[in-house]
């Protein structure tokens, strides 16, 4: 087509001036295109927490083994880590406090943070001076334990009594730690694992994983989406769209353009005119042909004033199923048969004038050149008008919902936006979107070659 | 003899001009019947938004429209709920988009059309191919990372989404404006004591002002259209469309029909006055 050749090749000296130039779009692309499709993925085919890594010793980080989360283990020793407060996630805040016992003796010892109500705290915010918590219920009235260890299980050291003054010491984290036991996937494994990724059980000898911490692949998602209710009348009614509408779309785009080129008058009116609908949303278009399909729409005032029924017809209802499909089908053929026109008359413009007027010189009719000259020549751009209108069909959204409401016909994109909006089951909405992506990416593919073919072609 | 043919001559030129006055009749023909088949949905659809409401309920519809003519049902939609924090919402996401779109794709554009470097090539493809692709769908991911991110439902992410919708178009459309500028004014400039960037600035800039603007004025139009990432990417600050949309079941034919005629009356404004650059966008976008 008529790109002007590239002038500044060889004239100017700095090279790196395109590439600054490029580099914020560039990244913009990248950063909105790349980034949420890795993350698409993980939301689909990812499962976060999906196995939990057994460790060597408390505190490790090497992994011995892995189970699965939600399988049953077998609890083997149990083991208090201290942790300093600022490696830990701000619960199980244990402080080492010293204060005066009810005989007025000197004690020291390890308390749990939530018995103690903090009273003063330094310039940097670590709490210096507090009270104990008066206990309630049942225990009302009894003494606060100081512990030997950071640790429930620890040795007591000696008590304080409700409301009693404690100087904080020291303050430490703990992690309890267990050495489990289980079976997943037909293998066993063993070892330490956090006590916050499990559930114990009251016995203290069995439980399951509750969470797990490391990652893996999984068709869960997948397989949920494709078992689905919708998901096979999404998948055909999409493609049932698309077979409806492209063809019917492309004769008339075609009609439209040979009718611009023809050198009527006013063919740039015309022009505008078939243009239209290139700046109309598809929720605009989808209401404004309910306005014709609705019970007491145009459609019907039309029939009815000239006797053809008696009544109202319902079109939209879940009972007149293809007669929602007609209407989008209508609709959808009225929106974007402008893109597809727009297209193909950019690709008739770049048809020399010589070879059309020559074939009517020769004699042949409208159809036969039609057929056996422009057809051929228009190739190119109809090819790429087709994938592009393929990749467009299967974003197919706001015309379903507003013409049918988006239950009894519903597409793909609309499927996508129910898992989201209405389950909110996002991992199931993102596995939709990969697939929509990757029918797409096929068809960007194809599209990519028919553009550099088309170049070819036309060079 | 000579009579014969002339004779002959005669007839075959009056059949020729038969048949070429029965061809443009016929293309004629085809372009009114195409042209009210565009036309007659807008225009029914505004005379079903300029009634009022009873009117509109009324079956079956009158022949002539606009009867009783009344802003009545525009008035309705207008003062329904979030229509018109939509309406604000829209216009800011849109401006922002136009903004930030034109701002990152005219340098890209810029090169594309002046420079020739490695990689041209490529960058060009994928911006084909980026353009091509259902850029709305990866609002779902996206909408993940805006949570966590704690941007999740605002109008500048809103925007940042649209840009990303609308870049590859804009590149492709500034691109083609900058093209159809000759280099050699640019040259001339320079001979003429110029500095490249003034050279820039007092000869190329205003001449591709227009095509720029054009192409602001259709990503304008293109987020102000976009429903699928509107609706995934906000809660409370939604925008016209998408609150349109999430609030189409329950709504009334009357909110339907005039937030349908409301939302479509810009967009076909704004292509008119276009139109002029349409082939250049779209012969660009396209290819």
């Amino acid at each position: 087509m008529s790109v002007s050749p590239l002038r500044a090749s060889g004239r100017r000296s700095f090279k790196w001036t395109p590439y600054l130039l490029i580099a914020p779009a560039l990244l913009y692309l990248l950063l909105f295109f790349a980034w949420p499709m890795t993350q698409a993925i993980q939301l689909a085919a990812w499962e976060k927490h999906g196995l939990l890594s057994l460790r060597d010793s408390p505190g490790e980080e090497g992994s011995v083994g892995t189970i699965e989360q939600g399988t049953s283990i077998s609890v083997m020793e149990r083991r208090v880590v201290p942790l300093p407060v600022e490696e830990s996630d701000g619960s199980d805040i244990w402080f080492f406090v010293e204060g005066k016992d009810e005989g007025g003796g000197e004690v020291r010892g390890w308390l749990p943070e939530s018995r103690v109500r903090i009273r003063e705290t330094d310039s940097s915010g670590t709490p210096v001076l507090g009270t104990v918590r008066p206990r309630l219920g049942a225990s009302a009235g009894q003494g606060t334990v100081l512990h030997e260890r950071p640790d429930e299980l620890g040795e007591p050291v000696g008590e304080l009594s409700a409301r009693a003054e404690a100087t904080i010491l020291r303050r430490c984290s703990q992690e309890v730690w267990y050495r489990v036991e289980g079976t997943s996937g037909g293998k066993t494994a063993s070892g330490w694992a956090r006590g916050r990724n499990l559930q114990v059980y009251a016995d203290g000898d069995s439980g399951r994983v509750g969470i797990g911490d490391t990652g893996r692949f999984t068709l869960l998602h997948i397989h949920r989406m494709l078992k689905d209710r919708f998901f096979r009348s999404a998948l055909w009614t999409t493609f049932l769209l698309m077979l409806l509408i492209i063809p019917v779309q492309l004769v008339l785009a075609i009609v439209m353009a040979l009718v611009i080129q023809s050198r009527i008058r006013f063919s740039l009116v015309f022009l505008a005119i078939f243009a239209i609908p290139l700046a109309a949303s598809d929720l605009a278009v989808g209401i404004v042909w309910s306005s014709i399909f609705t019970q007491n729409g145009f459609l019907n005032s039309l029939l009815y004033s000239l006797g053809l029924i008696s009544s109202p017809q319902p079109y939209l209802t879940a009972a007149t199923r293809h007669w929602i499909l007609v209407a989008v089908w209508i609709a959808e053929v009225w929106r974007a048969t402008s893109l597809v026109m727009v297209i193909i008359v950019s690709g008739l413009q770049a048809i020399s004038q010589e070879v059309l007027e020559a074939a009517e010189l020769f004699g042949a009719t409208l159809w036969q050149r039609v057929r056996y000259v422009i057809l051929p020549l228009l190739k190119p751009s109809i090819q790429v008008a087709l994938i592009l209108r393929t990749i467009l069909a299967l974003q197919v959204f706001a015309v379903v919902i507003a013409l049918g409401g988006g239950d009894v016909v519903t597409v793909l994109a609309n499927e996508t936006y129910r898992q989201y909006y209405a389950l909110r089951n996002m991992n199931a909405a993102a596995a939709y979107s990969g697939l929509i992506l990757l029918l797409s990416m096929v068809s960007a593919v194809f599209y990519l070659r028919t553009v550099r073919g088309g170049e070819e072609a036309i060079s | 003899m000579s009579v014969r043919v002339s004779d002959e001559m005669e007839r075959v030129r009056a059949r020729a001009k038969r048949r070429l006055a029965i061809r443009r009749a016929l293309s004629y023909l085809v372009a009114i019947v195409l042209s009210l088949w565009i036309l007659l949905p807008i225009w029914l659809i505004a005379s079903t938004a300029l009634t009022t409401p009873e009117a509109m309920r009324h079956f079956p519809k009158g022949v002539l429209p606009f009867i009783p003519f009344s802003f009545d049902t525009m008035r309705f939609f207008l003062d329904s709920h979030g229509i018109l924090p939509g309406l604000v919402n829209s216009v800011v996401v849109a401006l922002m988009t136009l903004g930030l779109s034109t701002l990152i794709a005219a340098p890209a554009g810029y090169a594309l059309s002046r420079y020739s470097f490695r990689g041209r090539e490529t960058f060009r493809l994928s911006i084909l191919a980026v353009r091509a692709f259902p850029v709305v769908i990866l609002s779902i991911p996206l909408a993940f990372t805006f949570i966590s991110l704690g941007i999740f439902d605002s109008i500048p992410s809103l925007a940042l989404m649209h840009t990303a919708l609308t870049l590859p178009t804009t590149v492709l459309v500034i691109g083609s404006v900058f093209a159809g500028i000759p280099y050699e004014l640019e040259e001339a400039a320079q001979v003429f004591g110029c500095t490249p960037l003034q050279a820039f600035r007092t000869v190329v800039m205003p001449l591709a002002l227009p095509g720029i603007a054009a192409a602001g004025l259709f990503t304008f139009v293109m987020s102000w259209n976009e429903v699928f990432a509107a609706t995934v990417l906000t809660v409370k600050n939604r925008t016209l469309p998408a609150q349109v949309l999430v609030s189409l079941r329950e709504a009334s034919d009357a909110y339907k029909f005039a937030g349908g005629f409301f939302m479509l009356v810009p967009s076909v404004i704004f292509i008119v006055i276009i139109r002029k650059y349409l082939f250049n966008m779209w012969g660009q976008a396209s290819k």
